[in-house]
């Protein structure tokens, strides 16, 4: 009885164990292509799939973007989706803390998802590059093109053509003063509020006048790791008229000798310190609380809603006035803004009828006149006027933050994040940011820095 | 033909063969998990090690050229020193304080023992992660508490950015270490202590042994298979700390708090380099095996 009890028993665990093993192999059913050959194999394979049926269920990832990072926002705009389409789509929500090695690891794993919603720099230069995203150029007809704002449409499309990416919104990244502050400070005079602009020497001149004002540190050069970058990278770039990359983005040029020059200023300065133990979030937390007055990592989404944290826009946690500034130029009116584009793009896991699902959501959230809710379930703005007829353009007429924001806009500069190279690139950034912090000579530091980018660049 | 003899020998040998397969059978699905999550893995990474792989392209075959690499590599140099210093400092400070610890609360009443095994054991059951922000909102450079008692104690002239400075970070994030690591050893100490025979204690003291003697020659010397438990695992913890650089410091500043674990992170994670990434992990588990085995050499002697 007992060796019969025990065999059962063994069987059922046994069981138990191939069952775990059943689940497990059946999740992985189509295969990604191992190389790029492979899926250059398959492309003729997807162009053919215009007969394909579309599947009714797929998978979309999406990082935090506006409210595409809110379950309930999502609810209702796929199931409008499933409404109109009969295509189910399943959603999870990714964090930039560990969204990358969670996509990274399906990529190898053959599990990752039909549809994934973020910038060029990683659907363009990062799986892209790789051979892991399907060719979407055939979404975008003459009208599109021409619609698209060519900035963001470019950064959407690879040096061979391919476009891994269409886009949807759009916004300029910037920096942000306590406004309150300041005026106590006596240093709004250096600002020219209308256009939201000020020159290198007005913000130098500001930043001592509020540092007098306070007795204590203005803004942090925030760098222990890449979370929100693209501010240290604009304010460098933009104090002396510097540059990251080449015009064809093909190299690093952030050794240039205004950059340098840039980055010395900054050591320099009372007011500001190169801070090795924060990274962007943390200065907005920062900024938010009253313990800096200056935000390098800013963008409309923190002007609507400062540090996420539901307490009214424009304001810090104490209430004073936030207003959003162009990075300080030479000459006040040619800095040129980080661009931040977001969109879709889609994995080839080798399924025609997913992939044919995929395309059929892009078209209906990019360039339909459901568009309006997708663009303003981001809160950013539109990278069109007009998207199958539908005005874009005046979505955001009910709402004044927006309205204003628009004024930095044109100063939209260039996307140069699709550089090859560019994941190891931003992680030579803040750890030359924190040599420089530590007191290394900053010319030296500057061009080992720049040229270990440029030798990943040249690898990849 | 079988004998009536041979048939009563073969009894006993079918039940101890039943028994063998019964037993195997039992062992069978830890087996399989064992081999599917532990072997496998461990055989791919020494293999993956000689292949130049990334995403995207088949692996290609170099042989050592990523052992030798590594060794060039000053960042890993950098990361093994800094990995060391955490291991030595980490492992003898926890267990002489678990030990110091334990010693004093198993001479209090039973439920003062049983608060303080609590108190010790709560940063062990209490999410990493949420501990580390914790550790990381004390330490930090505006409002921390530590900059906050330093500077009102007369203790700090100015407020000192101790995750954002190369020449604090990686002992906080020791400090941090070690406040997680010493609440199992601390438990495993008491038990361990309330196990040493009694009659050998009163024995030495009625030979004229003092408290300190009775100590190191009688409880000691019981208490070393435990001992060396907590020396494995809170080394191989050390060598694999990751959580806290990851949260806190990334590796900064300057390289400061990089260890081998975060390296072997990055450059698998970031710069998809997985054939680098594996060989840095080879290197770090024989290093591992190492250790551990001069410490079993020396606890067996002992």
């Amino acid at each position: 009885m007992k060796k019969l009890l025990a065999l059962l028993l063994v069987g059922a665990m046994s069981l138990s164990m191939v069952a775990c093993g059943g689940s497990t192999a059946e999740a992985p059913v189509e295969e990604a292509p191992a190389t790029e050959e492979a899926a250059a194999e398959e492309a003729p394979a997807e162009e053919a799939a215009t007969d394909v049926a579309a599947a009714t269920e797929i998978t979309l990832w999406t990082y935090p973007i506006g409210n595409w990072g809110d379950q309930a926002t999502l609810d209702t705009l796929l199931g409008d989706f499933e409404a109109n389409t009969g295509i189910k789509v399943n959603v999870d929500f990714l964090t930039y803390a560990d969204g990358d090695d969670k996509v990274n690891t399906a990529l190898e794993a053959g599990t990752a998802p039909d549809l994934i919603m973020e910038g060029p720099e990683r659907l363009v230069a990062n799986w892209g590059a790789k051979g892991k995203m399907v060719d979407i150029s055939d979404l975008f007809d003459d009208t599109d093109k021409a619609e698209i704002n060519a900035a963001a449409l470019a950064a959407c499309f690879d040096g061979s053509g391919a476009a891994y990416e269409y886009p949807l919104v759009m916004t300029a990244h910037c920096m942000a003063i306590n406004k309150t502050v300041f005026e106590a400070a006596g240093a709004m005079e250096y600002i020219d509020e209308a256009t939201h602009t000020w020159t290198t020497e007005d913000f130098l001149a500001a930043m001592d006048k509020v540092y007098a004002h306070t007795g204590a540190q203005v803004g942090a050069v925030y760098c222990v790791g890449q979370g929100g970058d693209q501010g240290t990278r604009a304010l460098v770039n933009n104090l002396y008229g510097g540059t990251f990359t080449t015009a064809d983005h093909t190299a690093y040029t952030w050794d240039d000798e205004k950059n340098v020059q840039a980055l010395q200023t900054l050591y320099d300065m009372d007011s500001v310190a190169f801070d090795a133990g924060i990274a962007g979030g943390d200065e907005i937390a920062l900024f938010y609380n009253g313990t800096l007055n200056v935000a390098f990592c800013w963008n409309i989404a923190q002007q609507l809603n400062p540090n996420s944290a539901n307490t009214g826009e424009n304001l810090t946690a104490n209430g004073d006035e936030i207003m959003f500034m162009a990075f300080p130029s030479e000459n006040g009116t040619d800095s040129k803004l980080q661009g931040g584009i977001w969109g879709f793009g889609i994995f080839d896991n080798g399924d025609a009828a997913k992939i044919e699902a995929a395309k059929t959501f892009i078209k209906y959230m990019c360039d339909s006149e459901k568009t309006a809710d997708a663009v303003k379930a981001a809160n950013y703005f539109a990278v069109r006027d007009t998207a199958e007829g539908a005005d874009l353009s005046t979505i955001w007429a009910d709402n004044a933050v927006m309205a204003e924001y628009s004024v930095l806009m044109p100063l939209l500069g260039d996307y140069y994040q699709v550089t090859s190279g560019w994941a190891e690139a931003r992680t030579q950034w803040w750890n030359m940011l924190q040599q420089v912090g530590a007191g290394n000579d900053i010319a030296t530091v500057v061009a080992e820095y720049c040229g270990n980018a440029n030798a990943a660049a040249s690898a990849n | 033909m079988t004998s009536p003899k041979s048939g009563t020998m073969s009894r006993p040998r079918r039940l101890v063969i039943h028994e063998t397969v019964t037993s195997y059978l039992f062992l069978l699905p830890f087996l399989l998990f064992f081999v599917v999550f532990v072997i496998y893995p461990m055989f791919m990474c020494v293999y993956t090690s000689f292949f130049d792989a990334t995403m995207g392209r088949e692996d290609i075959f170099i042989g050592f050229e990523n052992y030798k690499t590594l060794f060039a590599d000053k960042v890993f140099w950098i990361a093994l020193k800094n990995t060391m210093v955490i291991v030595l400092v980490s492992v003898p400070v926890t267990c002489i304080f678990s030990l110091w610890v334990a010693t004093v609360i198993t001479k209090m009443p039973v439920a003062a023992t049983s608060a303080f095994r609590c108190i010790f054991y709560l940063p062990v059951v209490t999410g990493s992660v949420a501990v580390t922000m914790v550790w990381k909102w004390m330490y930090n450079n505006y409002y921390g508490i530590v900059n906050y008692l330093g500077t009102n104690l007369g203790i700090l002239d100015k407020n000192i950015n101790w995750l954002g400075d190369p020449k604090y970070a990686l002992w906080c994030i020791i400090i941090i270490l070690i406040t997680t690591s010493v609440g199992q050893p601390i438990v495993l100490y008491v038990s361990a202590l309330d196990n040493v025979d009694k009659s050998l204690i009163e024995a030495a003291a009625v030979d004229g042994a003092t408290a300190t003697q009775a100590f190191w020659k009688v409880k000691w010397p019981q208490m070393m298979p435990t001992t060396l438990y907590i020396l494995v695992i809170t080394m191989i913890n050390s060598f694999q700390c990751f959580a806290l650089i990851q949260l806190l410091t990334q590796g900064g500043p300057s390289n400061s708090t990089m260890t081998i674990m975060f390296y072997i992170y990055y450059n698998a994670f970031k710069l998809f380099k997985y054939g680098y990434g594996n060989a840095m992990g080879v290197v770090l588990a024989i290093i591992i095996a190492i250790l551990s085995a001069i410490q079993f050499k020396v606890a067996k002697e002992k």
